[in-house]
């Protein structure tokens, strides 16, 4: 990747370097990934954007180590993905990130704060800790009064707030977010996007998010545009909302 | 911690309840044959076990109650001569026929010959002295009150026994027997009622009451007098020994042993499918939350406890279920005469069955934690 000059950004937190990934249905291969390296830095809210298919997800999974590439390698905070084994990248996903998905996936038994502080206790910390850090993140997304709430008595852009609450208490230095907007309307949707946008600014969390979301790509940082399994454009929106071009690899 | 299992079960407790459901009635279904079996078989050593006697000495071999042949009386006083035996008793066991003047046909019975005094061993614990006092009379005997419908007659009424005259002097509680009537008569009136020569008025068994009644010491006395049988052949037990070796006789002899363990088995088996479907598909419905928390790092073997945890809970609200009815059912069953009866022991095997039954079925549902993948969460 090329580094432009005129900014000069921390060292990536998380880097592909040409990675392939082809899925095998019964006779059929699919090549879904080629030859695709990128970096991400921290601090940043990193989008891909791209057309459905064209394996965007797939990425995500690859590299927060939820799945294996067949060629290529993901460096993570250091650690080469590929090195650890089942049990080692359990633990490196629970130090280090956190997940939004399109779902919202939260325990229908669960309140609120439950939902949060339920990871939370596999990561060590005393009851206090977790009770402090789980209120915590639900102000941060705007949700203690309803904290005390299942996901039944909630709305889908409070039950999104709660997953990233969830995400966002374990105080991860990676956090992905797959099509976090698509389940919300446009208000909600807006309020997710602020959310990412303030983590990452705030606690140099390195947030990368999938969306076809026009809002989500005019708020980002950063817009990686996918097409078939490459990446074919880099564009760093400015802070003043200017665009400033960077060579395509 | 955050109690994810008990708080599933109690929030989703409608998906849970066939599971719940299952593993309450294999406990209760194992609890009520256990003590059926224990009562009904319990009762063949219905001599033994409502006796005060801490020794029974009959023919050697003997396997169960029923089955002793008379003995030497005058093995009373070797008995006697060791310094741990304070009194013996003889005992009369027959099979008898029964006719009563109603015009039913013939009703086998075990007449039991006894020394009717107050303080007598013998069905100590059924008769009481008033009762025993009436079996003074020449031709008296007791019976069961349950019994009086098939024997065809009421208190005070006539009939005969091996074709000698009886009258029913009164009727007690707790002398059912198995496989026939027990009728209680005093050794003098049993010994008419015997009409076999052979016999010659001998006892079946003689029992005896210790100056100790420790488990310990009679156990000693017991192991002392058996090694000792010069004065004829006889074999000595604890009270406790014999009961034991009566009941199991019983429980071998008829089959019902392997019925029970056949029940048994197929209670389990029944109960695990229904438990293990139930929880297979709670872990289904959850799958894309418990896929979540692995993709946050909660590790596989933090989910299989979960669901571990949950097949347990299950266990025991479905056990704590089955003690509760079981107790009443029970409580029932004694109300009518039924005969049920459990012990401690017997009891924490059926719960220590239930509880495996959830184990089982809590085993069988971690499995479909392999489908919970968290790369399906991202397409
Ligand atoms: N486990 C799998 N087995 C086989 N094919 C798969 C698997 N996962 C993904 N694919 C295929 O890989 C391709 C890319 O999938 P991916 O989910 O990454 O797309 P995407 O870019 O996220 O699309 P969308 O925007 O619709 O979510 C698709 O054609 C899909 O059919
Ligand atoms: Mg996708």
């Amino acid at each position: 990747m090329n580094a432009p000059m005129h900014h000069s950004p921390p060292p990536p937190t998380l880097r592909a370097e040409s990675i392939g990934k082809a899925f095998v249905s019964g006779k059929l291969r699919s090549r879904i990934l080629d030859d695709l390296s990128i970096a991400v830095e921290p601090g940043e809210l990193t989008l891909i954007a791209g057309p459905s298919g064209c394996g965007k997800s797939t990425l995500l999974a690859i590299l927060s180590g939820l799945l294996g590439v067949d060629s290529g390698r993901v460096l993570a905070l250091g650690h080469d993905l590929g090195q650890l084994d089942a049990r080692a990248l359990e633990r490196f996903r629970l130090h280090h990130t956190g997940f939004v998905f399109q779902g919202f996936n939260l325990f229908p038994a669960l309140t609120a704060r439950e939902q949060v502080e339920l990871p939370l206790h596999y990561l060590g910390l005393s009851k206090t800790q977790v009770r402090e850090r789980a209120v915590q993140s639900l102000e941060e997304v705007g949700l203690a009064p309803r904290m005390h709430l299942r996901p039944a008595e909630l709305s889908g852009g409070e039950k999104q707030r709660v997953a990233i609450a969830r995400a966002l208490a374990k105080q991860p230095d990676l956090l992905f977010a797959d099509e976090p907007t698509s389940a919300l309307d446009a208000a909600n949707g807006q309020t997710v996007i602020d959310i990412l946008h303030r983590i990452a600014r705030s606690h140099g969390t390195t947030v990368l998010c999938v969306s076809h979301d026009p809002r989500v790509i005019h708020h980002a940082d950063r817009v990686l545009r996918m097409e078939d399994g490459r990446i074919l454009d880099d564009q760093r929106n400015t802070p003043a909302g200017a665009t400033a071009e960077e060579p395509s690899p | 911690m955050v109690a994810l299992a008990r708080k599933t079960l109690v929030h989703e407790w409608r998906r849970f309840l066939p599971a719940v459901l299952a593993v309450g009635f294999a406990g209760l279904l194992q609890l009520l044959q256990a003590a059926l079996v224990l009562g009904i078989f319990g009762s063949a050593s219905v001599y033994i076990t409502g006796s005060s006697a801490d020794l029974w000495v009959g023919y050697p071999g003997t396997q169960s109650v029923n089955l002793g042949r008379p003995i030497d009386p005058n093995v009373e006083a070797r008995l006697l001569m060791d310094p741990a035996v304070a009194r013996v008793e003889p005992f009369i066991w027959l099979d008898a026929d029964w006719h009563s003047g109603g015009g039913t046909g013939g009703v086998s019975v075990f007449v039991s010959g006894i020394d009717p005094r107050a303080d007598g061993m013998l069905f100590a614990r059924a008769l009481p002295p008033a009762l025993r006092a009436l079996l003074n009379e020449p031709d008296a005997v007791v019976v069961d009150r349950a019994d009086l419908g098939q024997l065809g007659v009421g208190i005070g009424d006539s009939a005969t026994i091996n074709g000698r005259r009886v009258r029913v002097a009164g009727v007690a509680s707790g002398l059912r027997a198995l496989g026939g009537v027990n009728v209680v008569a005093s050794l003098d009136t049993a010994r008419q009622l015997d009409n076999d020569p052979a016999d010659g008025g001998r006892p079946t068994y003689l029992v005896a009451q210790l100056h100790d009644h420790a488990r310990a010491a009679v156990e000693a006395a017991a192991g002392r007098l058996r090694a000792d049988a010069a004065f004829g052949p006889y074999e000595v037990w604890t009270a406790r020994a014999f009961a034991r070796r009566s009941m199991l006789y019983w429980i071998l002899d008829t089959g019902a042993g392997a019925g029970v363990l056949f029940l048994a088995a197929i209670v389990f088996l029944v109960g695990a499918v229904i438990t293990s479907q139930t929880l297979v598909a709670a872990v289904a419905g959850s799958l894309r939350e418990y896929a979540t928390l692995n993709a946050l790092g909660v590790s596989v073997a933090d989910l299989r406890w979960v669901v571990l945890e949950q097949a347990l809970w299950v266990g025991g609200v479905g056990l704590l279920g089955a003690a509760v009815l079981g107790a009443a059912l029970l409580a029932l069953a004694r109300n009518q005469d039924v005969p049920a009866m459990l012990n401690p022991p017997v009891a924490l095997a059926c719960a220590a069955l239930t509880l495996g039954l959830a184990a089982v079925s809590g085993v069988a549902a971690v499995r479909g934690l392999r489908r919970a993948d968290p790369a399906t969460l991202l397409r």
